[in-house]
């Protein structure tokens, strides 16, 4: 194997950063721009109870450190967020930052977790398929059930996982990271397992596979390999497989995200999507503005890796 | 291209010269794919029926008479075909009922994604160069947010309005249609009839129009509509779900399934189940007819 020409990929990776940078820049005054237009005051829910006079509203804005114009509050806000201040949340009076990293690590361990159970799944009946491209009779039944998984609704899914484990195996998967005991990372896996089969993306990874690996073993250099009697797996790995999974998995990251939101209302998990949930309830500005400006940035580094692996594998695409 | 290998294929096998149109159905596209649509063709006929008959409130019971001697019955019983629900509400009529929670708003959706997405997608594919970079961009912020996150941002700033919810899901669905054109137009712009075209001194909105976006893209529109209305049926029933879409008593799918979460757990399956499966098989086929119909009129072939 030749070595990665590593300046290609520094170029690429401080290309790459620059685009991100860039677009966060973008979603942070999306954020930025909704929350302004929001009807109604946000600093109006510390004063529940009262009447919300001018001279209070004016005297809790003074207090925060409010600016007067859009722009000024934009640039504070940008100016603190960059700093890692994400200013505190309006209902609780915590910091927003430090709650952020706790139930950003939590959604992480989720959804990494149900993509290691999405691709265990789909990547072996994507090769079969696609390797047997004939056997219609096993395959078509299995493209069947990604489909039948795909429209599955995940909080259904949701409740049979608890009552199996409840009723089949005598345990209760709701305390999730909370548990103390020790194998408490056991509950953990019904909700990776749930989000995994039932994040709507399975069948969509298996299509997406199985085009791309059937293409690529149609390819002359693999014809070639065969002839020569050389290993077409080891040939076709890197186009067939690393290439697609990494793009099918960067291009999925936000639907997986969504997906978390309904599964970690479920299990009560401690992550962003219930943490989004409550703030969305409590209209929590800070926090709302926080979880999306973190799930953008997952995305990113998502598009990133997957450009990163591209640049590895194809280094002559990148220049162009 | 593809018809004409196809033709070439059946006079080859058959042994008599045939038109490609005059095929039959099976000859010209593969059985599963005819299963396929077929499917979601029946599912979006039901739903129609379904919304209209709701519209016309012409339900076979009152969805909010309450009998609290009928609670959880099994489907079925005493004339009510589905069942009823934990306050003996009848299920079917509340499952047909839910439809109105999100046809028009899906519809809604779906004209806010494709109006401005075939723009976007025209101006990027068409003219490039900057307007390229700029819609590049723009799609590529959209698709920064996770659509249920910016949902709920929106539903913390505004309030939870299906409406709004609607159109920052029409808006999240722009790149997908966007891109798609924009990819399409690419690829025919290498094609020696838009030369022609030009050639021939057509006026521009003429080749957009005509023989791009209805002659070649129309297709494509269709398949991105169909699939556009299953991610708007996931995403309210999701929300209603949440408690952020159409509240109780109003029956949505998403609000029945978790109404009937807590007899879930006691072993009183139906009352989620219900809905729970009329949102699979409605999702399914259009997740189905979307895909039977990429195959066939795109041109690839399911295995």
């Amino acid at each position: 194997m030749k070595s990665i020409p590593l300046r290609i990929l520094a170029i690429t990776l401080l290309k790459e950063l620059g685009l991100a940078s860039l677009l966060l820049l973008g979603v942070s005054f999306v954020v930025f721009v909704i929350l302004y237009a929001a009807p109604g005051d946000p600093f109006s829910v510390l004063l529940e109870g009262q009447l919300p006079s001018e001279q209070a509203l004016a005297g809790i804005r003074a207090a925060m450190g409010a600016q007067q114009s859009w722009y000024g509050q934009y640039f504070s806000w940008l100016h603190n967020v960059l700093g890692g201040n994400f200013g505190t949340s309006l209902h609780s009076g915590l910091p927003v930052a430090g709650e952020l990293v706790k139930v950003s690590l939590n959604t992480l361990y989720l959804t990494l977790g149900s993509m290691l159970v999405t691709l265990c799944i789909a990547v072996p009946i994507a090769l079969y398929s696609s390797m047997r491209g004939h056997a219609v009779a096993i395959s078509w039944p299995l493209t069947m059930l990604g489909y039948v998984f795909s429209a599955l609704p995940v909080f259904w899914l949701g409740y049979i996982a608890i009552y199996v484990s409840v009723h089949g195996f005598d345990f209760f998967p709701l305390s999730s990271s909370g548990a103390s005991d020790g194998n408490g990372w056991l509950y953990t896996l019904v909700p990776v397992l749930v989000l995994g089969l039932g994040s709507g993306t399975i069948s969509e990874v298996i299509r997406y596979l199985r085009e791309e690996m059937s293409r690529v073993m149609a390819e002359d250099y693999i014809r070639t390999e065969r002839a020569k009697g050389a290993s077409v797996w080891r040939h076709a790995f890197k186009e067939g497989l690393l290439l697609p999974v990494s793009e099918i998995i960067a291009a999925k990251i936000p639907f997986i995200l969504g997906g978390a939101v309904i599964v970690e209302q479920i299990f009560n998990w401690p992550g962003m999507g219930r943490m989004a949930w409550q703030a969305a309830q409590d209209r929590d500005f800070p926090v709302i503005m926080g979880i999306a400006l973190v799930a953008a940035i997952f995305v990113r580094v998502g598009s990133l890796i997957q450009r990163i692996v591209y640049t590895a594998v194809n280094p002559q695409g990148a220049r162009d | 291209m593809r018809r004409s290998t196809r033709v070439k294929k059946y006079i080859q096998t058959s042994g008599e010269v045939s038109d490609f149109s005059k095929l039959p159905l099976h000859k010209k596209f593969s059985i599963p794919d005819l299963l396929y649509v077929g499917y979601g063709l029946l599912i979006v006929f039901l739903v129609l029926v379904s919304y209209v008959l709701g519209a016309f409130n012409l339900l076979p019971n009152d969805p909010q008479q309450i009998n609290m001697d009928m609670l959880m019955a099994p489907p079925g019983t005493g004339g009510h075909l589905l069942g009823t629900d934990f306050m003996g509400r009848d299920i079917q009529s509340r499952l047909i009922l839910g439809i109105q929670a999100y046809f028009l708003p899906g519809l809604l959706a779906i004209f806010i994604s494709l109006s401005i997405g075939i723009v976007l997608g025209v101006l990027a594919g068409y003219r490039g160069g900057y307007a390229e970079t700029v819609i590049t961009y723009f799609t590529n912020l959209v698709d920064s947010f996770p659509r249920l996150v910016l949902i709920l941002l929106v539903i913390a700033a505004f309030k939870p309005d299906i409406y709004y919810i609607m159109m920052v899901m029409g808006i999240t669905g722009v790149p997908a249609v966007a891109n798609a054109i924009a990819g399409k137009i690419r690829v025919l712009a290498q094609k020696n009839f838009i030369e022609a075209a030009i050639a021939l001194g057509l006026r521009t909105r003429v080749i957009i129009l005509k023989h791009i976006l209805w002659y070649n893209c129309r297709a494509l529109l269709i398949i991105q509509a169909t699939l556009g209305m299953g991610e708007a049926i996931l995403l309210e029933t999701s929300l209603s779900y949440l408690g952020f879409g159409v509240q109780e008593p109003t029956p949505s799918w998403g609000n029945m399934v978790q109404s009937g979460a807590n007899y879930f757990m006691q072993g009183n399956f139906w009352p989620s189940t219900a809905p729970a499966l009329a949102i699979l098989f409605t999702i399914l086929g259009f997740n189905l007819l979307g895909d039977g119909l990429n195959n066939m009129l795109e041109g690839k072939r399911s295995r």
